[in-house]
């Protein structure tokens, strides 16, 4: 109870996340190189695109230091794609991302922030982790540099409104015990859709807590009947419920 | 599973569920507004469930129970049918505050292998409904009013928690445009 808020994160924790991810500008004024805490920054040279963190970007483009490059699947083609993708295939999200193949056996595969899912050589054809956040903040922060920045909202309202709907309906085919596929959700839709979704299988769970206690004792039979050596394990189970 | 100071566990416990006497018990009339006469054998008494429950389930020295608990009104084969046939037009609320809690802890109770599904059915197809209502932007009026009215307690939270929710990524782009 020491903290008001619900479990899980908060939409500006969810986008403070976010600007980690990598997006590419193209510097107006030069910059010398940075060394901070999350990686040493290359020095920005004027004609040159660069890959700076989101919130570097920002702040430069802000500050009109910088001109942001969008992702390409943030753009009306590859947007409408994957809307018809969506509205196609009633119960399953559009795949995240491609992983890149795995490095040989000695280094640590790369996984997302630290794949470069944003910047201007993404792929087009898939929607990353922080699409939504990223698509929001650029759009509000750099309209100027998207070539048709309204189609593009509207894209993203289409595209957030079909997934959160699924969301919604697939906690139909839960039970106590079962699952729905969530491969492809984004991070701001599971900050929203979290509370509700385990809202619903806590209370499927309560409802049927009784069959589960049912099946727990006649397990714990059939173990005590059949061998005795897991006897020990299962009452300390019990105390602890 | 519940804490000892959890106030919805408390009042799920002070619902009524009807109780038929064993025995004859002597002074106890008061429970059916006889003031000053004996609880009959036989007699049935509405029972807040704590009670019922301790005095179905205490045996006392002649090994018969003092009380036999019955399903309460509200999970009557009467409403599960209702609820089987359509679960958005109940209103819960009126059949008992804590409905899904009343259902647990009967089921605790009695083995109803078909009323946990029924519950179950029920909760997920409301819960859809409910958060139709707790994205709509408008606020929940229009229809859904006489919906909402019947919510029991579980999905009053489980509304207001994914009301909030849609609520602060709204509040969320909002700032952010005006930065």
């Amino acid at each position: 109870m020491a903290l008001p808020l619900p479990p899980g994160l908060t939409p500006p924790e969810i986008a403070f996340l976010c600007e980690m991810e990598l997006v590419t500008i193209i510097p107006r004024q030069r910059l010398e190189a940075l060394e901070l805490l999350g990686g040493p920054l290359k020095p920005l040279v004027p004609p040159q695109r660069a890959s700076v963190p989101l919130w570097h970007a920002l702040l430069l483009k802000r500050q009109r230091r910088a001109n942001i490059v969008p992702p390409p699947w943030l753009s009306p083609e590859p947007l409408t794609a994957i809307l018809d993708h969506e509205t196609k295939y009633g119960d399953t999200f559009s795949p995240p991302p491609r992983l890149p193949p795995a490095p040989s056996s000695n280094t640590l595969p790369f996984a997302p922030p630290f794949l470069p899912s944003s910047t201007a050589d993404a792929a087009a054809d898939a929607l990353p982790y922080h699409w939504l956040e990223l698509g929001e903040m650029l759009l509000e922060a750099a309209a100027d540099d998207f070539e048709d920045s309204d189609s593009v909202r509207k894209l993203l309202r289409g595209l957030r409104e079909v997934r959160m709907a699924k969301l919604r309906q697939g906690v139909e085919v839960l039970d106590a015990a079962g699952g729905f596929e969530m491969t492809g959700v984004g991070g701001m839709e599971l900050g929203e859709a979290r509370a509700f979704i385990t809202g619903v299988i806590d209370g499927l769970r309560k409802i049927a807590a009784s069959r589960e206690q049912q099946k727990r004792d006649r397990d714990r039979e059939e173990r005590e009947n059949g061998y005795s050596g897991t006897a020990d394990y299962d009452d300390d189970e019990m105390e602890m419920q | 599973m519940s804490s000892y100071y959890d106030v919805d566990a408390i009042l799920t416990d002070a619902q009524k569920v009807p109780c038929a006497f064993e025995l004859t018990v002597p002074g106890l009339g008061f429970l059916e507004g006889n003031m000053s006469g004996d609880m009959k054998q036989g007699s049935k008494v509405e029972l807040p469930l704590w009670l019922g429950e301790m005095l179905a389930l205490s045996q006392s020295l002649n090994t018969s129970s003092l009380v036999t608990l019955d399903p309460p009104s509200a999970l009557a084969p009467r409403v599960l049918n209702a609820l089987k046939a359509d679960p958005r037009t109940v209103d819960l609320r009126a059949l008992a505050p804590h409905f899904y809690n009343l259902g647990a802890r009967i089921l605790e109770l009695f083995e109803e292998e078909e009323m946990i599904d029924v519950l179950s059915d029920t909760f997920k197809a409301r819960a859809a409904v409910i958060a139709d209502q707790a994205h709509n932007p408008r606020g929940a009026l229009g229809e859904g009013v006489e919906f909402m009215r019947g919510l029991d307690e579980n999905e009053r939270q489980l509304f207001r928690a994914s009301h909030d929710s849609a609520k602060s990524v709204r509040a969320w782009m909002t700032d952010l445009k005006n930065k």
